[in-house]
């Protein structure tokens, strides 16, 4: 594979290097990460994206990127909303898997001397793994409302406030959605599962600020050394993953029927302006309200049990909230023009600079907060939007660490309760339901996140706001 | 066992084999509950219907795996044992047996759904095997 680099930020591969490419592939990577990523097929499956029909400027990876189904994790293609296509594979199974950040009133120092009682009671009242089944018992309407109004249901049920939408991408609530496109399966998979984490490498994590970056962004966020904030990381669960698997399943005969052919099947995809693509994406629509919703309960969850171990002064505030899976329609520039584009950002994050009107007015002069978690046991980074993105990847940044092992190459030698005895010791308490749940999320299987955001910081997509380490963490 | 598990960057997979395409669905129903839960602890007292169809023997293969997937995260019900009655190129349809989900079963990972990511399906020297990514 030819990789022409362009700075120390970006290499190029041109649309010459294999047979239906119709756009380079521009991959965001240093070359220490790239040494990482040419071991798995993620760039492979970049050229795959850069077939498909109707795509608007470069096929693009993220540093974190890493092979993925169909798309890699970390990939973002923006398709021309007339004439290209949408491609469930390109969003993937867990619609608008996300990222909500909360801050907190308290600091490291009031959490630390009551921090195993916090996590034990956050291990209590937020279920997560793969029996977790939520506390709220909702109706077939209430369902309904929660696909069309997202995270706005569960605040008019009294489950948080006005405040928590509007620090949410979208205010956490896409519209356009339709519950009739969602089958009764996956409405049957999912109802049971409001205000759940799940497994796999969702989790909630009880930060600290360790650094300071970005002073103003700082500021605008309430943010300063010490503080504790709390980030959860959870998607739509079974209602989400039915969605996918319902659409992909119609996917081979609709394709046939448009005269589509990928190089990949999982990578499945069927004209913007067809049925079958309105049909997908409102039922994508409807399942990424129900992430926000998920994540909105949750919060409900965790501010109960911060109040039962310090009170009702102890208050949690949305910072922000990032979907890193789903298709938004956008407008961004092409070569001077502008242009209506679905953007697939598959493993990546929004990050829209500063005086975007979609950006909540506290935020307007510093650009949207971007989430980016890293592995468990190392560091998360808040960052801010940067012109860069607009200019370069369609608004969009890394999603998280990405990873390196397999689980099964990360479980290899590993012993669980080891692994959670060296935590403890760097002053890190796990909860996790399986003994699998540690061992495979072990930062070792994880790249070097600092590395990460050196690549998309030096690249001008984004700005560093805050480092966060980790002191609690609660998995599946 | 007629299979095992292998690695992927992110996620999971597994190579499962079978006398016939019918034995391999068998193999793969198992494989796939295999990662979701200790199929050990299931017992199979009862029987529920699995029925699939798709275009080919890969489409076919995606979709009874996603009828099993869907009987343990949407039915919340655990299958250990598995037969095929009736078989085509393009539809399958057979028994599931097991219990309704419960704290003894031992979860593992949740599956989220079965890929097309490199998905091999083959006859070699008489014996069906196949290859099967899941996003977990």
């Amino acid at each position: 594979m030819h990789l022409e680099r362009l700075d120390e930020w970006r290499v190029r591969i041109p649309k010459d290097e294999r047979r239906g490419m119709r756009t380079d592939v521009i991959a965001y990577a240093s070359e220490t990460l790239l040494e990482q990523i040419r071991k798995d097929l993620s760039l492979e499956q970049a050229m795959n994206v850069a077939t498909l029909p109707g795509i608007v400027g470069p096929s693009l990876t993220m540093p974190d990127i890493h092979q993925g189904y169909g798309f890699p994790i970390g990939g973002v293609a923006a398709m021309d909303y007339r004439h290209g296509v949408v491609s469930p594979g390109g969003v993937g199974f867990d619609i608008n898997c996300g990222v909500r950040l909360m801050n907190t009133t308290l600091y490291e120092t009031d959490v630390r001397p009551r921090l195993k009682e916090l996590v034990d009671q956050i291990f209590r009242d937020v279920p997560c793994g793969a029996g977790g089944q939520g506390p709220f018992d909702i109706t077939a309407k209430e369902l309904e409302e929660v696909l069309v109004r997202g995270a706005d249901a569960v605040v008019r049920k009294g489950f948080g406030e006005e405040r928590d939408l509007r620090f949410a991408e979208s205010r956490g609530c896409l519209p356009e959605a339709d519950p009739e496109e969602v089958s009764a399966r996956a409405k049957e998979r999912g109802r049971p599962q409001l205000g759940t984490i799940g497994s796999g490498n969702h989790f909630l994590e009880i930060q600290y600020v360790e650094s300071i970056h970005h002073p103003a962004a700082a500021q605008a966020m309430g943010l300063e050394v010490g503080r504790v904030v709390v980030l959860l990381h959870c998607g739509s669960r079974g209602l989400g993953h039915q969605v996918c698997t319902d659409y992909l399943a119609q996917m081979g005969s609709a394709m046939k029927r448009h005269q589509i052919s990928t190089p990949d099947r999982q990578l499945a995809c069927v004209p913007i302006q067809s049925a079958e693509g309105q049909s997908y994406l409102k039922a994508m629509r409807a399942a990424a309200n129900f992430a926000w919703a998920n994540r909105q309960a949750i919060l409900h969850l965790l501010r109960g049990s911060f109040a039962k171990i310090f009170g009702k002064s102890a208050r949690l505030s949305v910072l922000y909230d990032v979907c890193h899976n789903i298709a938004k329609r956008e407008k961004h520039t092409v070569d001077g023009v502008e242009r209506d584009v679905l953007v697939h950002r598959k493993g990546a994050t929004r990050a829209f600079p500063p005086g975007h009107p979609e950006i909540p007015r506290e935020y307007a002069h510093i650009g949207q907060p971007v989430l980016v978690p890293g592995s468990m046991g190392t560091a998360s980074w808040i960052l801010v939007g940067a012109e860069g993105a607009m200019e370069h990847t369609f608004g969009s940044v890394c999603h998280g660490a990405g990873r390196l092992l397999s689980r099964t190459a990360a479980k290899r030698g590993q012993d669980a309760r080891t692994v959670r005895d060296k935590l403890e010791r760097r002053g890190i308490i796990v909860r996790s339901e399986t003994r699998d749940g540690i061992l495979e999320e072990i930062p070792e299987a994880y790249k070097d996140v600092d590395e990460v955001i050196a690549v998309v910081e030096g690249a001008g997509l984004a700005r560093k706001v805050a480092r966060l380490r980790p002191m609690g963490v609660i998995k599946g | 066992m007629n299979f095992e598990v292998i690695e992927h960057t992110a996620d999971i997979g597994f190579r499962a084999w079978g006398a016939s395409f019918e034995q391999l669905l068998v193999g793969a129903s198992q494989a796939l509950v295999s990662i979701a839960m200790d199929l050990g602890t299931i017992e199979p007292a009862h029987a529920y219907p699995i029925a699939a169809a798709g275009e080919d023997r890969e489409s076919l293969l995606v979709n009874w795996l996603s009828e099993v997937l869907y009987y343990l995260d949407g039915q919340r019900v655990a299958l250990a044992r598995f037969e095929v009655h009736r078989f085509s190129e393009s539809e399958a349809s057979g028994l599931g047996w097991g219990e309704p989900r419960q704290p003894r079963h031992e979860p593992r990972l949740i599956v989220k759904g079965v890929t097309y990511h490199q998905l091999r399906i083959a006859c070699e020297n008489g014996k069906w095997v196949c290859e099967v990514y899941l996003d977990v």
